[in-house]
């Protein structure tokens, strides 16, 4: 982090003058101690073709520490190879990233990110290092276990210590941007457009099979339904395509007809379908449509997904009746694989390692899981630990997994028979090629970095469930719970992925027809380009993935809260907005501005122009350097003469 | 057809357009009739040149992917020390010079250009009745590619388009997105250093000096494409001016070798190999040279 200037060198030169003029005493106590050189911070953020907005925040932060003094090095990395060095080896002064929930979310996403238990595991678990015992650490426990006002109350105070002591500093929430053309698949939402949710309500356009689907009607497309009159002929068309389905994948002209073309910069997931390893998903979305979660949290509704019901048990237990399922290779889905998967996510060895080794992600909230237990083939139990509703709807928020597959990876990882590393499984660096999930979408194939391919899930409940009932079923609903939506869906028989170059490259592909829409981040040069292009329209929606500058606390002189707060104050987050984000994000104080009604009036971004915490010194766009300096002076730090702030020699 | 297939047929028609034209006006009839009759032969003289050449290329279809993993994980990363060298030089670049019709200008020579310039001396050498510069071109390339390779491995670092997307826009991609495609398959975004397309364009542009006296009209035109590609590497945003310089190193290395390697005593129209057997070295491909022209030659 400090630049070393040789200590040998200089002693071998100062020795001998220091031996002849006889005050060698003098001369260790001088050159004994260690040399103050000019501190420097290394900024880790990917590349501009892999996400145009966070090398942008790294390069403001970057000039700013420069002009006050600092030494500033960006390293561009590679999504996988960035969160390899940040979450895994904790090897990093400072990255830029977004928090890895897509939509806005509960509080307690905070549980996992900063709580100081699990500074010592990698993964998504507090990447800082940071520790808060009274305060952060005090907070999160209550806010689990507290329930209305209390538990508000919580929240604020949470929120205000974060924002004092800045682990990380919050920039802004993106808009999730989407370029999409609506002429093989329509009802992109303004919600969330390519969350599990708004993939699972897409319907096929009028115009790409010459079929209407059954649920326009519910759903009310107000856009882009003009063509209702071949209506009839139009769901005839569209009933062969459901009658059929296994004929569908041989006819070549229909299945592409019915195919979602996405198109991403975020190679990532044409290389690894591992749900819990941290490097490889951003924010799960497609993995979440290979493995069902017991519940499914669309738009802020708990919708039953994987189970069907639950009922309270005692003070802190649910019992959960599952859907009739099977995984993707026919073995049936049973109470045991959910049993399995809350145990082995607490510890992926099962016991067999000297000590736990938890999953990379999710741990916030399986933390909150006491004990799984099946009680009968369909029914599991789940024990909390004395947690509040949300996060307890949280703690069913994880993917369930194969019994049958995982507990063949609870072993040492080992890389030609040599165990490399003992506190990783097989489960946590595989990259689960074939993916056994029991989600409405199943694995077909993949060219790593290029592409990858998947079905439909003919057997998954939602379509399965949706056709023998059909709509005159007067049995009770087995889909009960499950909103209209969802039903006999995906609309797509197959879903395409394909990776481009750059965010530029992606919007054309839309723009051509090639693509469907985009999934990765776009940038100011991207968006404008979206508005030239005839057939493609911009959506967007709110997303919980907000952009950060993460510190490594175990690092000084990051360690110090007054230093971070400084770097904080360093940021022009309206600026950024501007032209980072071309306007399309809102600048934020707390992790929690996308859920305004959790975050207290003192730390809310008033529509003004500044940080409710840490005001940026000077005035937007243009650094105070002098003011800046005065803040570090007054936290301690000092400069030389050539205005270069100092790192203390160790 | 996908933006690939379009790229490519658009690239082999006006760069085969190109080498018509230019074969006729600088080589000339009597020139490629006798390259026609003589081909095989010829062909057959610069066998191991090309096989050298054919074996790195495979090499680094094969081999590139793994060798990117290797420099993911144990390159040295020197975005921050390119960037320290030279700050905002390419930015600067961008802001004085940047203009639609040298956007347009130098994209094509960036594509299309820099294919011909590669493509044509080919032609053109193996017209002359010795076969000796063909074959040193041949090595040259070879070696281009073989120390670009290593270099790419042992160099983690992305080009200034992806560092400073705020000062350095990518403009090749960003007004012509489907050249993304054919970029995309040949190199990955992390191969910014040294400039390849700056090694081969220099590589091409010293042999066309020193072969003046063959080919005087191509000298020139030669010349000026060259440094066009160069310009272009970093008005694009690219390339960094130290992948540039480091480019133009590696060219002058490889057309240096490339003439300790091919003997210049060698006489036409025998099997003879004319490997300098005290040259190179320095290099594993070099070697590869040595070794199989050696083993054939005895």
């Amino acid at each position: 982090m400090t630049r070393q200037a040789s200590r040998r060198g200089v002693l071998a030169g100062v020795g001998i003058a220091a031996l002849s003029a006889g005050c060698l005493g003098r001369t260790r106590n001088i050159a004994g101690r260690g040399r103050s050189s000019q501190l420097t911070l290394e900024i880790n953020a990917p590349p501009a073709d892999r996400d145009p907005n966070a090398i942008r925040i790294a390069r403001h932060l970057a000039e700013n520490l420069e002009a006050v003094g600092i030494e500033a090095r960006i390293n561009t990395l590679g999504h996988t190879d960035l969160r390899r060095k940040v979450l895994i080896n904790h090897n990093f002064d400072v990255y830029v990233g977004q928090f890895r929930e897509a939509e806005p979310f509960d509080p307690d996403a905070m549980y996992g990110f900063t709580h100081s238990q699990f500074v010592a595991e990698s993964g998504w678990q507090n990447p800082f290092g940071f520790a808060d015992i009274n305060g952060v650490d005090e907070r999160l426990a209550s806010q689990r276990r507290l329930d209305g006002t209390e538990r508000r109350e919580a929240v604020a105070e949470l929120q205000r210590d974060l924002g004092d002591l800045q682990p990380f500093t919050v920039v802004a929430f993106p808009d999730p941007l989407t370029a999409v053309r609506e002429d093989r698949f329509e009802n992109w939402t303004n919600r969330q457009p390519l969350s599990v949710g708004g993939l699972l309500g897409l319907e096929r356009a009028d115009a790409a099979a010459g079929a209407g689907s059954e649920t326009e009607s519910e759903e009310g497309t107000a856009d882009g339904n003009e063509s209702d009159g071949n209506e009839s002929d139009g769901n005839e068309t569209d009933d062969g395509l459901i009658d059929d389905n296994p004929l569908a994948d041989d006819d070549g002209e229909a299945g592409d007809a019915a195919t979602l073309r996405l198109v991403t910069t975020d190679e990532r997931i044409t290389q690894n379908w591992n749900p819990i390893a941290a490097e490889y998903r951003r924010y799960g979305t497609f993995t979440s449509l290979l493995y069902d979660r017991l519940v499914l949290v669309d738009d802020g509704e708990v919708i039953p997904w994987l189970a069907a019901d639950w009922e309270p048990v005692g003070d802190a237990g649910v019992e959960i009746s599952l859907r009739e399922t099977d995984w993707h290779d026919g073995e049936p889905v049973t109470a045991a694989d959910v049993e399995f998967t809350y145990e082995f996510l607490q510890d992926t060895s099962m016991g067999t390692a000297e000590s736990a080794i938890p999953t990379p992600t999710f741990r916030g909230r399986v933390s909150a899981v006491e004990s799984a237990t099946a009680i009968d083939e369909a029914t599991v139990r789940l024990t909390f630990d004395g947690v509040n509703e949300p996060v307890g709807v949280r703690a069913l928020q994880v993917p369930i997994l194969p019994k049958h597959v995982w507990e063949e990876r609870t072993g040492m990882a080992t890389i030609a028979g040599l165990e490399f590393d003992a506190e990783t499984t097989e489960a946590v660096v595989t990259n689960n090629e074939d993916p056994v999930g029991s989600g409405p979408l199943r694995f077909v194939e993949a060219a790593p970095e290029e592409s990858v391919a998947f079905e439909r899930n003919a057997g998954h409940f939602v379509v399965r469930t949706a056709e023998e009932s059909g709509s005159d079923s007067d049995a009770s609903d087995p889909l009960a719970g499950v909103p209209e939506r969802f039903r006999g869906k995906p609309a797509f028989d197959r879903l395409e992925i394909e990776v481009m170059g750059s965010d530029v490259a992606a919007v054309q592909a839309v723009g051509d027809g090639r693509a469907d829409a985009t999934v990765s981040n776009l940038g100011p040069d991207s968006v404008p380009r979206i508005g030239r292009e005839a057939d493609a329209r911009l959506v967007t929606g709110q997303s919980g993935g907000f952009y950060h500058v993460g510190y490594n606390t175990r690092r000084a002189p990051l360690s110090n809260p007054r230093f971070r707060t400084v770097l904080a104050s360093l940021i022009d987050k309206r600026t950024l907005v501007d032209t980072a984000f071309d306007g399309y994000a809102d600048p934020a104080a707390s992790p929690l501005a996308a859920t305004p009604e959790w975050v207290p009036t003192d730390l809310l971004w008033e529509g003004g122009e500044t940080d409710p915490l840490h005001p940026f010194v000077g005035e937007p766009g243009s650094l105070d350097v002098e003011t800046a300096r005065d803040r570090l002076r007054e936290a301690g730090y000092r400069f030389d003469e050539d205005g270069r702030l100092l790192a203390s020699g160790t | 057809m996908s933006p690939l297939l379009s790229v490519v047929a658009s690239l082999a028609l006006w760069v085969g357009s190109a080498l018509l034209v230019a074969s006729v006006t600088i080589v000339g009839p009597r020139r490629l009739y006798a390259l026609w009759d003589d081909l095989r032969d010829r062909l057959w003289e610069i066998r191991k040149s090309l096989a050298a050449l054919v074996v790195v290329l495979i090499a680094s279809a094969i081999g590139r992917g793994s060798l990117q993993t290797v420099s993911e994980l144990f390159g040295l990363q020197l975005t921050w020390a390119i960037y320290a060298l030279e700050g905002n030089f390419v930015a600067w670049v961008q802001a004085t010079f940047g203009s639609p019709e040298l956007t347009v200008y130098f994209a094509s020579v960036y594509v299309y250009g820099y294919v011909f310039l590669l493509s044509f001396p080919f032609l053109a050498y193996l017209a002359l009745p010795r076969t000796t510069t063909v074959k040193r071109l041949v090595v040259a390339y070879a070696l281009n590619y073989a120390i670009g390779l290593a270099l790419y491995t042992v160099v983690f670092a992305y080009g200034p388009r992806n560092v400073m997307p705020d000062l350095v826009t990518s403009l090749l991609f960003t007004h012509n997105p489907e050249f993304m495609a054919l970029t995309g398959e040949i190199n990955e975004p992390t191969n910014v250093f040294p400039s390849l397309h700056t090694s081969l364009s220099v590589t091409v542009g010293t042999f066309a000096v020193l072969t003046r006296r063959e080919y005087p009209l191509w000298t020139p035109v030669a010349a000026w494409l060259a440094t066009s590609v160069v310009i272009a590497t970093m008005y694009l945003g690219i390339h960094w001016l130290t992948d540039v310089i480091a480019g133009t190193g590696l060219a002058l290395g490889a057309v240096y070798l490339s003439y300790r390697v091919v003997d210049e005593d060698e006489t036409d129209g025998t099997d003879e190999p004319g490997v300098d057997d005290a040259g190179g070295g320095a290099d594993g491909a070099v070697d590869e040279v040595d070794a199989g022209s050696e083993a054939v030659g005895e």
